[in-house]
């Protein structure tokens, strides 16, 4: 199935403004943007830039103070908070920069999760977390508990939850943040191998300079604008 | 288990120091419950029975207005039917027929009032304790119809002792013309009851009824149940239905409204000390989900981001308090129990000690009832799931992004 010109993302004069003790602080100020399935697409910025609110809002978590999102054609505003519970958990893959396990669940419970929101069967579920567990080379830690583990052990992990009920995008916030440059390049190969191998679409937040040269797509936002919007082969 | 039990169970232990002490807390509430529970019922017990076993029974049927006037006149309607409905009555485990008159007993030394007390030695054998108190001299053994047993305080005040001869003088029935008899001193009873060691004298009820000019008929008959419950509850039918022909029926509540009162105030002290605990509970419980909730912010967060709906954190929530709650109540359980069979094997001793004027006279023991083994514990376990749905509302309703920039 050809993908790549669906558009999985499209958000039409976004704006965001934050009222802080009755001062208002723009965050986003007017964004236009369409991100079609399988890109793999770095938004760089500096430290408030407005990246994380646009990603906020993107995966429905926040709600613009005006314009609107469409994902995957649905209009994101006309939502209840359960449908868009039910949207991202069907539809949306999170990786954050504190890989945010479970820790009172044990790795293959906390990829189990999301499936088990989704009442996938257990046979299917098992099957799923054997699969995933592998391409993430993380076998032999299924039992394992997220302190047991190294930083990159449970990034991996939380891109194995984020990855594991195929959804239609997965949104990475600063996911090689906290771990060092050989692991950092270790994981973001992985990823980009299953954004090549699967075609799923992949969109980081980031500072990171690694990400960026691996990005197909740079999206540069400054002061709550897109400065640049940069595509690569 | 499901997830969210699963998740429930796991997170209560994340912190054992926290979960341990409010769990303690809870428990030691609960056991105290369960134990001062059972020890107001048998101290109520105790007194109830130190009320009606020593003599009154539990329950008395009189002539109307008997109790008001003290009138031996004022004899119970329609004996013999009463007495045959009595006999058939599955209810009533005894009854026994007295006469009561108020009268003198005179001594070569002295002069004292009293309550004559007509009896019939075998039937009051089994319904009152006269038989188990005598100190001196024995209870109505013969046939002489001019024995007397009376207290050893008033043997004291008359300064007599067993074989001494007793003048009785009573003012008859209808007529009130003064009627007196010799009676022998043949036992001396000791209650350590004061009322009763000094202000009664016992004779035959036939001898009773020819001195008061009564011919067969009584002033009272002094019942006993096969269930104490029903001499409790006075809206029983069967104090109506014995109420009838002039007649009164009461049960001891009835015939002792400040024992009555002492019971009812045991029965609130149970219910003060269970508001309490659940005030306890309430403020442990919401102290400790809401550290927890604020630990686990970003958790929380988090788990909403993936997909988690606000139902699922509150259903989270409120299972990880009843997952706390069940833990303290085996605990306190336990406790409760464990204290409570010690305590039952000892009995508290309160011997002597006289109480809304009764005197204790046996050990209180406590009294386990189920109500103390599921319905308290049970209105813990719902208790605090209720009071869980403040902090698990409070988690489901944290804006996302709002929870995902808050940590500890």
């Amino acid at each position: 199935m050809n993908t790549q010109h669906r558009h999985l993302i499209q958000t039409e004069r976004l704006t965001k403004t934050y009222e802080d003790s009755g001062v208002k602080v723009p965050a986003l100020r007017g964004i236009d943007l369409t991100i079609h399935a399988g890109e793999f697409t770095a938004i760089v910025g500096p430290s408030g830039s407005g990246k994380t609110t646009l990603l906020n809002i993107i995966s429905g978590l926040d709600k613009p103070s005006e314009g609107k999102v469409w994902l995957d054609g649905k209009p994101v505003s006309d939502m209840s908070g359960a449908e868009l519970s039910d949207f991202r958990r069907d539809h949306i893959g999170f990786i954050f920069q504190a890989y945010n396990l479970i820790p009172v669940l044990k790795v293959e419970e906390n990829i189990e999760y999301i499936m088990l929101l989704q009442r996938v069967s257990k046979e299917e579920r098992h099957r799923r977390v054997h699969d995933i567990l592998r391409d993430v080379d993380l076998e032999d830690y299924a039992h394992r508990y997220p302190n047991k583990l190294s930083g990159g052990q449970q990034q991996r992990v939380a891109i194995a939850r984020a990855m594991v009920s195929q959804p239609l995008m997965i949104l990475a916030d600063e996911p090689t943040a906290n771990l060092d440059s050989k692991t950092g390049a270790d994981l973001l190969d992985m990823m980009r191998h299953l954004n090549e191998e699967h075609g799923m679409t992949f969109i980081f937040s980031t500072h990171d300079r690694m990400i960026v040269e691996k990005a197909r797509r740079v999206i540069v936002i400054r002061d709550g604008l897109v400065a640049s919007d940069e595509k690569r082969n | 288990m499901s997830l969210y039990s699963r998740l429930a169970w796991r997170n209560i232990f994340r912190n054992k120091r926290r979960t341990y002490i409010t769990g303690v807390a809870i428990a030691i509430g609960l056991a105290a419950l369960i134990f001062l529970d059972s020890i107001y019922i048998g101290m109520a017990n105790n007194m109830i029975a130190s009320a009606t076993a020593s003599f009154t029974g539990e329950g008395q049927i009189h002539g109307k207005d008997f109790l008001l006037t003290r009138d031996p006149d004022k004899t119970v309607s329609e004996l013999d039917r009463v007495t045959s409905e009595l006999k058939n009555e599955p209810l009533v485990k005894g009854f026994s027929l007295r006469t009561l008159s108020q009268g003198m007993v005179t001594s070569t030394s002295n002069v004292n009032p009293v309550l004559l007390v007509g009896i019939n030695p075998r039937t009051e054998r089994g319904l009152s304790q006269m038989d188990d108190v005598i100190a001196q001299g024995d209870y109505f053994a013969g046939d002489d119809p001019q024995n007397i047993v009376i207290g050893r305080k008033l043997a004291e005040l008359l300064e007599v002792g067993l074989g001494d001869r007793v003048v009785v003088t009573v003012s008859q029935a209808g007529s009130g013309e003064l009627s007196q008899d010799l009676f022998r001193v043949s036992g001396i009873y000791k209650f350590n009851i004061d009322d009763l060691d000094g202000g009664l004298a016992f004779v035959r009820l036939e001898k009773a009824q020819a001195l008061l000019g009564l011919g067969g008929r009584v002033n009272e008959i002094a019942l006993s149940f096969h269930d104490p419950r029903v001499s409790q509850d006075e809206a029983h039918p069967f104090w109506a239905k014995y109420s009838t022909g002039g007649n009164e029926a009461q049960g001891w509540t009835k015939l002792f409204p400040a024992l009555k009162a002492v019971y009812d105030l045991s029965m609130m002290a149970t219910w003060i000390l269970g508001l309490i605990l659940f005030a306890v509970v309430a403020l442990g419980i919401v102290n400790t989900l809401f550290m927890s909730i604020y630990e686990r912010m970003f958790e929380f967060g988090v788990m909403r981001a993936v997909g988690t709906r606000p139902w699922g954190i509150r259903k989270l929530v409120i299972l990880e308090a009843g997952a706390l709650a069940l833990l303290s109540i085996i605990f306190g359980v336990v406790l409760g129990f464990i204290i409570t069979v010690i305590v039952s094997r000892t009995g508290l001793d309160y011997t002597g000690v006289e109480f809304a004027g009764v005197t204790i006279k046996e050990l209180i023991y406590p009294v386990m009832q189920v109500k103390q083994y599921i319905i308290y514990p049970a209105s813990v376990l719902l208790f605090t799931l209720l009071v869980g749905l403040y902090p698990a509302g409070y988690a489901a309703r944290m804006s996302v992004t709002g929870a995902m920039k808050r940590t500890l």
